[in-house]
Order: C-alpha cells, then structure tokens, then sequence
C-alpha cells in the first residue's frame, strides 16, 4: 500500500493552491455570491488554458488525460479557495458522462470545446421532490415522430443559468421499476421553451428552477440508451458526491488552519486562547476530523481512478464529510466567538458552504442508506 | 408555575437520604448482587415501618395518602442510593394498578399487606419477541367455562422470583386483560436471568395456569388501555431512580476532580474536565426538570403521554451520558468493580433499556405531534 | 498512489487466515487481544499458550527481530499483516506486552547483548508471558510521578513500593518495571526501567482486581524487599524517561487494534440484524433507524480505519507516526464506544444479559436461554469504557495533539504564596 501522492500530483496540488491564492481573493467569492453569473470568463479562459476544465478527459478530445484522483486533488484546492463557478457542474455533471457514455458524434461535439473553456455544461436531476431517487424523476419526456417533447419543471439545477448545455433526466416510459424509463436528453439552455429562475441560497451558489415547456429535443441528443438513462445518472451522483467531498475536504482543511492561527493570535485573560485546555481539546477533534477524511477520500478517488466499483467507500466519504465538515466549521465558529459571526469575516463563507455542501447529491443519512445496502442489510 | 419541592416533599428527600447513606453502603450493595433473594428482608421490614412501602396508598389500607410526586422524590433517592429489591415492582407495578383497577375485595385482600411490607407484587409484561408491544403477545388467558387458562412465557419480569402475587397481562379475545395471579399457583415457574447487576429480572412460565373471573384484575380487555398508563407511570418513576443516580455521579466525580492530583494540581483545574462537569450538570438539569414534570403530571392525572416520554427518551441518553464522562473523569480507578461508579453505569443502561428505549418513546412523541 | 495490497501480502494474508483456521477451536467467536479475557480465564489462557506456542513453531513471533536472537529479520509489512489477521479473528496467542510494541523493541532498542542473548530466544519460543509495570495508584496520566523505589545495593536493585491496573502481571513472566532510582532528581529524570522475572522473584505478591466488566485481568502487584540483579537494569540509570518516550515513537498498534477488533462486533452485529426478526416479522436490518445508525458506525469505523492504513504506510517508509498514532487512538476509542453503545440500543432488552466475559463458550444452555450473541454486546459495553482511558487519556491525547498543531502550551501555575 502506498498512500504518498506521485510527483505529479504534488506539483499540481501546489500550483493550484497557489494560483488560486492570487486569484481567487474572497472579496471576488463574495462577488460572486450576488453576482447573476456566478462567475468570471476571464478566469475560466485561464483556468481552461491551465488544462484543468480539462483534465479528466482523454487527450484525443483535447483534455489532460488525467485520472478522478487528480481531479480530486484540484477540487481540494477549489473547496479550500472557495471558488465560485460552474466547474464542478461543468466537468462532473456534464463532461464526464459525455465522455463515458456519449456517441462519438456528442464527444467530438462537445469535449474539444468543453475543455477549450468554450462551453458550460450541467445536469437537470432533481425536481420540487428533492430526491435524489429514480422515483422522484417525473419530468416526462414524449416520444414524437423523430423528436421528443419534454415537459416539466426541475430544481435546485446547479449553473443552469450559464450552462450552454444541460443533460435533461426524464422519464420516457412508466415502467414497474422506477429505474426503468428514463432518458438522458442534452438540451441547450436556449432552446426554446427553455425557462431558468434563479434561486436565492444560503451559499450564494448557482442553483435554479427550469421549467421545460413543449421542449423540443432530437433523437439524436440522447445520452447512452432510450430507457436506459439511470444507470448513467447513478455513475454521475457518485463521481458528484466524490468531487464535492473533495471540495469539502479543501475547505474543511482551511477552516482548521484558520482556526489554529486565531487560536494563537487571539489574546484573552492574558494568554492565546489556545492555550486553554478546551480550546486545545476543540482543535483536536478538529484536526482529527480533518485529517482522517483525507485517507478515505484519497481512497474512494483512487478507486474510481482504476475503475474499481467503489459505491459504498464514495457514501462512506460523503457521509462522513456531510457531518464532519459542518461539525468542523460549528466548532471554529465556537472557537472565534463573535468575530467570526460577521460578514466581514472568512468563516462564515464556509460554514455556508459546508451546509449546501452536505446536502449536495446525499446527506449525511442518504448515503448512510446506501452503506447499509452495501452491507446486505 | 413552582418548581420546587414542598417542605414535606424536602423532609423526605433528607430522610431518605440519611436513612440509605446508614443502611445500604455500597458493600452491601455489591453483596447483595450476588445475593439470591436480592435484597436485604430486615431493610425491607424497615421501609414498610417508616410508610415507604405503602407511601401512596389511601390511609384506609394503611397507606400514607401521600402523592405519586412524593413516592418519585423517595425515589429519587433510592436510586442515589442503588437500592436493590422489589419496590419498583411491588409499588409501581403491583400496588398502584391494584388500587387502580382493583375491587373492593382485591384491594383489602392486598393492600394491607403491601403497606405492612408483608407482600411483594410485581408485574408481568414484556414477552420474548414481543417486548412492550401489546398487540403482539402471545401469553394467552383462554376462557373454557368458568376458567380462564394461561400458557406462555413472559420475559424481564422484575422480582417475580420473590414477589407473591404477578400482575399478568395476558391476550384475552379482544385485548389485553390483567391477571392476578398467585405466584406459587400450579404451572408458574420462574428463573431468574443473568442481568447486568444486582436487579433481578426473570423469566416467567406459565404452563396452563388455572384462574377465575375473581382473579381478574379490572375488567376483561381492560388492560389493553391500562397497560399504557402502567408504562407511563413506570417510565416516570424510572427516571426518578435515574436522577438521583446521576445526581450521584456528578458529585463524586466533582469530588475527585477536587482530590485527584495529577501533573502536580487537581484534575478538576483542567479546563478539559471543568467542561465535563458542566456538561453533566447541563444534562443533570435537564433530567431534573423534565422528570420532575413529568411526575407532576402524573401525579396529577393530567394528560402526560408526551411529557414522559420526552422525559424518558431524554434521561435514558442524558444519563448514559453522564455516567460515561464519570468513568471518563476518574480514569482507571473506577473501571473495577471495587469501585460504585459501574453500579451507576449499569443503572443507566437498564434504566435505559426497561419501559420503553428512547427510540420507543420518540415514537411515541412522534405520535403526540400528530406526526 | 495504490491502496491494493501486493501479491507477496495477499498470499501471507491468507496464510494467516488458514493458519487461524485450521488452529483455532471449531466456531471461534473471538477474545478480546488485549482486553483481558485471556488473562481472565485458565482455559483462555492455557489456549492463548498453545496458540502462542503454534505462532512460534510457525516463525511467526519476533518476525521482524534480528536472526541472531532467533528472529526471522521478516520485512515489517508481515508484521502488520499478521496482527490485522490476529486481531480481527480475536485469536489469542500474539503477546502485545512482547510482541506489538511491547518488551521485544525495548529489548532490542536499548537492552544490553546479554539481555537480548537470555530473553529474545524464550520470546521467539513462545515460552513466557510478558506484562509491563507502569501505573501505580498516583501515577497515571503523571507517570512520571511513579514512586516504587530502586535502591542500588551491591549487585541487587532493591524494588518497594506498588503498582497498580497491571494487566496480565499474573501470568506474566517477565515485565519492564518502571522505578524510582533517584527520588534528589526532578521528576521524570529519576526513573529507570528493570526487567523483572516475576515468577522467579521473591517478595513480589499480587492481588487481582476485578473489573466492572467481571473480568479479573488486572493486579495490584506489591514489592516488599524484592532483589532484582543489576543486570536487569534495562538502558541507563535514571535514564527511563527517554525510554519511554522512544516507546511511545514506536507505538503504532493499540488504536488500529482497537479499531480492527471491532469491527468483527460491527459485522455481529449486522449479521444478527439480518437474521433477528422484530415483532412483525420484519428482519431489523429493515428498521430505518437501525439502518442509519448501523451505517454511521460503519462509516466512522472505515474512516478510522483507514487512518489505521496511513499509520502502517508512514511506519513502513520510515515516517513519524507519534501524531497519527496518537489520532487513531482518539478514534478507537471513541469509536469502539459507540459501536458498542449502538450494539445495546439494537440489543433493546436483550443487552442487558450475558455471562461476564460475554462468550459464548462462557455461556451456559440453560441459564443463558435467553442471551443473544453470547452477551457479547453487554460485555462490550462494560469493557471499551475503558478505552478512552488505558494506554493514555483521551483527554491527554488531545493536550498532545494540540501541541502537534502548534497550540501553545498551558501556562505553568503561579507559585503559591
């Protein structure tokens, strides 16, 4: 077993911390928080010319020819800078499965372009249910001559107000399965009948209402096979809840460095507050909390980065973050007192994030359920 | 709105106290875990002569007419004081149902007697697959005749190894129907089961144990409804025993946080054990607060379904809570059995377990709220 | 980046587990390596020798221990490999106070060439039992405020005064004791290490104390006038502290154990929830809130665990293990708790019987009608209350890992006036 990171992999760690340190300041996070798009083109172009829009994706269709632990890898250092933007949305949601499971016509399409910084991409899962469940996907999908005709509203669609394309989960038929019946459908976000709402949430991320009136879709755009389409979708909330738990984990590793040097710096009763017993006791738990997520993180990106089926070890992660992130950044909370209740202050950007990062493709006990299944329970 | 004690109510808290701290020392307690009976018979005589036993009943059988407030503060205190033996059954489970649903006859027959610490009466309920859902026992009253036949076999039954008369809930067609039965009646046989401490728990036969009309206790299907209110009833004095447990624990581990020396102070200056002992208090008097009301409206009558049970799911984690960080707070000095801090631990874990765990009472304030 | 393990790994991996197969007794539910049931009980204990005895004939003890005392110089990879295997089988036999992280690194670290010649060869055998002699009834987490005397007096150390909670120091024959040699110098520079032959000593008594568990595993050992040869002095004189704290570098196993042993309760546990139906015959391993709270146990348990992973990785390459070490300790402790808290809630009434030792081999058909899983759950309850405590607090630890964060140190009290 060898659990060091390659050469490689410590150079791209340590370029993108740093790029992004210059980069991305958080008063540009908070910008973007009330900003509509959410993001900045100037620094997409760059961060496309830095192969990292690119990365997982063969080198054929102009992408780095990396595996999901290097993407893990960046996602650490987005999570830890809290970059705002559709990047997940784009490579994860979007990318991946065209590069996957698309034909080679969709690929060529849309890959080049993608990792050019050319083109934003996401997926319409959810609707007003908020499931992340087969059930839930009521949004119909009609067969017509050689179109279909999809209506329906989904929610909580992360960037689909920048997104160029989006891959549509429908339902095409009423099977006794649930997981029967459902078809992927890449859709232009200004295709008519096409309309978006953006929502207000406690993150400041992107997410939105679309609502699909009479949406005319060809045959041709289908994603993977008619019917077919959960099986594709099932792939994407695990590589999803991955990549978020490695942003969580980038952020969480933030929040504990922060914490660490208040606990030094802030001066009461005479002494660092870090010299407290309880504090020292809190920053502990902390760190433990931290560093024992970044093991089976590594893992589960691992796994997937040798295609070794690994559904339970991503709900372990996931599961894990979902309460460990947020108990990390309550704690810090605790620990800066009212400094860190301000607007004026970092923390408070995290903790937002850890909480829309733990619902994010699976709470805490959503992927508790699915360890349970894993288990033959 | 008063939340404390009365005078009265104060009187007998000390009374107790002082009277536990002379007769029941720890060493006792400890010996009487091995103890076939389970507990001391002159200790017993000597509750009976100061009115506990009969505390709640009505003078007329010898009792003392005080209220089910009072009976949980004395209890309060005989949990303090790890007190082993048969009150909890023949008091909570016995007496106060037969003086609920019993007749004339039955209460005069029994009650007297209870008071005068002359009978021990306990309560069968929980049943091996079963547990505490009614709906779904199996011990059978079959009713041929004038008889009525019961076979089965009951599970934790506290004290039956002792107690004189059983309080049978039994499945009558249409419900449950409480039975008195006669402990050394033909075809009950009784073992006792490896428990976790000095409480003894049994496991109770009945092989086609006869009775009559006249041993029924209410009427016939009676129980169905009844048993909730025993449940409540038990729920709440429970977690009486369970307080003055942990009002126990905190103190003495306050106690050897002032005492232990370590790294040249007393432990209790670490900030690290400061934080327990006021995360024990914080539960300790949330426990207090919740059992306190829910006794009250007991005692009442008032309508208290959510507030035991509130009580109940809480106390039995508060104070599995409270006696971890006890141990914690002692290290290793209290990990043996030479040592009381484990007699608490286990009275946590039943305490926890018996009357309904805090998922079976979260149930049931999810069913209050309509959920 | 590989978590797979090699080829060489997988077959010792499974040389182990046939091994353990083929000697354990038919059904074996598993001890507790380290948690006393060994020492508790004769027939344990007579197995525990045997087995020991078997681990030698096998080469399997002091793997990794110079040739030249009877080691096998085997790469530290096997030793790992072969405490994992142990550990999760709860198959009793591998002496920690010998074998993981006990005597035999001690010995080798800073024990003379005679104490290596006469004690590293009995080990390799698998002839004796080892203990260690730390706490007494006011050093715990002070240690270093240990006050059993050793007077040098001609060729003798003369050792008096007390220890105490020495796990297995009745059936032990040999321990590292812990002693004051200079009660002029501060603290933790007066202490030295000797090696004592318990069974071979006069003067040494011991009273056995019972846990709360019901086992009785560990003793309060008396040293009345006890003479113990100089030559057992291990290290220098009043040079014990630094032993310790090279001890302590090299530490690597409890909490991995801890966490390993475990999870054979966790997989009990679901397995017992997949065959017990509850009252409307529906299977608890349906009941959503037995789900969830199976599910959180595992997950806490395989993300320590791979914690456990990282230890073994940064021990293999050479790395500092002291503050990986140190968090994995934290977690099994806290983890092992609440496996075992999760175990009753699922256990409801049931939890509450059991035999002391919760064994199944304990467990009598007629008296223990009614006990599920052997009273395993009871047992484990009773037991890992200790785990947050034995080896170094919880507490404790989380004062260490501060310091590793860089925290600044507590202020030292003002003198009183």
């Amino acid at each position: 077993m060898d659990l060091a990171l390659s050469e490689e992999q410590e150079m791209l760690w340590k370029s993108a911390r740093d790029f992004l340190a210059s980069k991305v300041p958080k008063t540009l996070v908070r910008q973007m928080e009330e900003d509509e798009k959410g993001y900045v083109p100037e620094l997409w172009k760059e961060m496309a010319d830095l192969g990292w829009i690119g990365l997982p994706f063969p080198e054929l269709y102009g992408g780095g020819g990396f595996k999901f632990l290097d993407l893990v890898i960046l996602l650490e250092e987005m999570g830890r800078a809290c970059l705002p933007g559709p990047f997940l949305s784009t490579v994860v949601l979007g990318g991946m499965p065209v590069a996957e499971f698309g034909t080679e016509e969709q690929k060529k399409a849309i890959l080049p372009k993608l990792c050019k910084g050319e083109l934003i991409m996401t997926m319409a899962l959810t609707e007003p249910s908020a499931k992340y469940e087969a059930k839930a996907v009521q949004v119909e999908a009609k067969a017509e001559g050689d179109h279909y005709i999809i209506n329906g509203t989904k929610l909580f669609v992360n960037d689909a107000n920048v997104a160029d394309k989006m891959i549509v989960v429908a339902r095409t038929a009423k099977k006794q399965h649930p997981e029967e019946g459902i078809t992927l459908f890449l859709v232009d976000r200004k295709a008519p009948g096409v309309k978006i709402h953006l929502l207000k949430t406690i993150a400041g991320d992107k997410q939105c209402e679309v609502t699909f009136e009479k949406v005319k879709v060809a045959k041709a755009d289908i994603l993977g096979k008619v019917d077919h389409g959960w099986d594709i979708v099932k792939k994407v909330m695990e590589w999803a809840a991955l990549a978020k738990s490695a942003e969580m984990q980038g952020g969480a590793q933030q929040v504990l460095e922060m914490t660490i040097q208040y606990g030094k710096d802030r001066v009461q009763f005479d002494r660092p507050i870090g010299s407290f017993q309880i504090i020292q006791h809190y920053m502990a738990d902390m760190s433990i909390d931290v560093d024992s997520a970044r093991v089976s993180l590594h893992k589960a990106a691992w796994m997937v980065s040798e295609g070794i089926p690994c559904r339970k070890e991503i709900a372990v992660i996931k599961g894990w973050l979902s309460e460990a992130y947020r108990r990390v950044t309550a704690q810090s909370h605790q620990i800066h007192g009212a400094i860190g209740f301000t607007k004026d202050h970092d923390l408070e950007l995290y903790f937002r994030r850890a909480k829309a990062a733990e619902l994010y493709f699976g709470d805490a006990d959503f992927h508790r359920e699915i360890v349970a299944q894993e288990l033959g329970m | 709105m008063d939340f404390g004690l009365s005078e009265q109510q104060e009187m007998l808290k000390k009374t107790a106290r002082d009277f536990f701290k002379t007769e029941l020392p720890k060493t006792l307690v400890k010996e009487l875990a091995k103890d076939p009976k389970g507990y001391p018979p002159e200790l017993w005589k000597k509750m009976a002569d100061l009115g506990w036993v009969g505390l709640v009943l009505p003078e007329q059988y010898g009792g003392s007419d005080a209220s089910f407030m009072d009976l949980t503060i004395l209890m309060e205190e005989m949990g303090r004081a790890c007190l082993p033996g048969p009150f909890f059954s023949t008091v909570i489970l016995g007496a106060l149902t037969v003086m609920d649903l019993g007749t004339e006859e039955q209460k005069k027959a029994i009650l007297p007697k209870v008071a005068k610490g002359e009978l021990v009466l306990t309560m069968a309920i929980a049943e091996p697959h079963a547990i505490y859902r009614s709906d779904f026992f199996e011990v059978e009253a079959k009713h041929v005749g004038h008889h009525y036949t019961i076979s089965g076999t009951k599970l934790f039954v506290t004290d039956a190894h002792v107690a004189d008369y059983m309080i049978v809930a039994a499945k009558t067609k249409g419900g449950v129907t409480f039975f008195l039965v006669d402990a050394k009646s033909d075809g009950v046989s009784c073992k006792l089961l490896p428990a976790m401490a000095g409480e003894r728990q049994c496991e109770v036969k009945f092989d086609g144990v006869k009775l009559t009309k006249a041993d029924i206790l209410g009427s016939v299907n009676q129980g169905t409804e009844y048993l909730d209110k025993v449940m409540q009833r038990a729920a709440a004095a429970k977690c009486s025993e369970m307080l003055g447990g942990a009002e126990q624990v905190l103190e003495i581990s306050v106690q050897y946080a002032k005492d232990r020396i370590a790294f040249g102070k007393a432990i209790g200056s670490y900030q690290a054990i400061q934080h327990h002992c006021a995360n024990m208090l914080n539960d300790l008097d949330e426990c207090r607060c919740m059992t306190r009301r829910a006794a009250w409206l007991v005692s009442e009558g008032l309508p208290c379904a959510m507030e035991v049970s509130l009580a109940k799911a809480l106390v039995g984690q508060a104070y599995h809570r409270i006696t971890c960080l006890g141990h914690e707070i002692h290290g290793a000095i209290a990990f043996q059995h030479d040592h009381d801090m484990h007699l608490y631990f286990k009275q946590a874990v039943v305490g926890e377990a018996s009357f309904g765990s805090s998922a079976y009472h979260g149930e049931v304030v999810a069913k209050e709220l309509g959920l | 980046m590989d978590f797979r393990f090699t080829p060489e790994e997988e077959a010792f991996r499974k040389e182990v587990r046939e091994f353990l197969d083929k000697e354990l007794p038919k059904d074996w539910p598993g001890t507790d390596p380290d948690m006393y049931h060994e020492d508790a009980f004769d027939e344990f204990h007579e197995l525990s020798m045997t087995m020991q005895r078997k681990l030698a004939a096998k080469g399997w003890l002091g793997l990794t221990w110079p040739k030249k005392y009877g080691g096998h110089e085997q790469p530290l990879w096997k030793q790992i490999i072969l405490e994992e295997e142990i550990t999760y089988r709860g198959a009793p036999g591998l002496d920690p106070y010998q074998f993981v992280g006990g005597m035999g690194d001690l010995l080798l670290d800073f024990g003379t060439e005679a104490q290596r010649q006469k004690y590293l060869p009995m080990m390799v055998r698998g002839e004796i039992k080892g203990a260690t002699g730390m706490s007494e009834p006011n050093a715990g987490s002070d240690l270093a405020n240990i006050q059993l005397k050793a007077e040098l007096q001609g060729d003798y150390f003369i050792l008096n005064g007390q220890k105490t909670w020495q796990s297995a120091a009745h059936r032990a024959d040999l321990a590292p004791v812990y002693v004051r040699t200079d009660p002029n110098l501060a603290k933790h520079r007066g202490i030295s290490i000797i090696l004592v032959e318990y069974k071979k000593t006069p003067g040494i008594t011991m009273r056995q104390l019972e846990m709360m568990s019901g086992l009785k595993a560990f003793n309060e050992v008396f040293y009345d006038n006890v003479k113990v040869p100089k030559e057992n002095l291990l290290g220098e004189i009043n040079g014990g502290w630094k032993i310790v704290m090279a001890a302590l570098s090299h530490e690597r196993s409890y909490g991995v154990m801890l966490l390993i042993n475990i999870r054979r309760d966790i997989d009990l546990l679901i397995q017992y929830c997949k065959e017990t139906k509850d009252v409307d015959g529906v299977p608890l391993s349906k009941n959503k809130l037995i789900r969830n709270r199976l599910a959180d146990v595992v997950i806490q348990q395989e993300v320590a665990r791979n914690v456990g992973f990282k230890l073994n990785h940064l021990a293999l390459t050479g790395g500092n293990v002291v503050s990986t070490a140190n968090a994995v300790k934290i977690l099994g402790g806290v983890t092992t708790q609440r496996v075992a808290q999760v175990g009753m809630q699922i256990m409801g009434m049931y939890g509450q019987l059991g035999p002391v030792g919760g064994n199944w081999r304990q467990t009598d058909p007629v008296k223990d009608k009614w006990t599920r899983l052997g009273g395993r759950m009871k047992h484990l309850y009773l037991s890992t209350v200790c785990n947050t405590i034995a080896a170094g607090t919880t507490e404790v630890a989380r004062n260490a890992a501060a310091g590793a964060l860089g925290l600044p140190r507590e202020p030292k009290p003002a003198p009183k006036k």
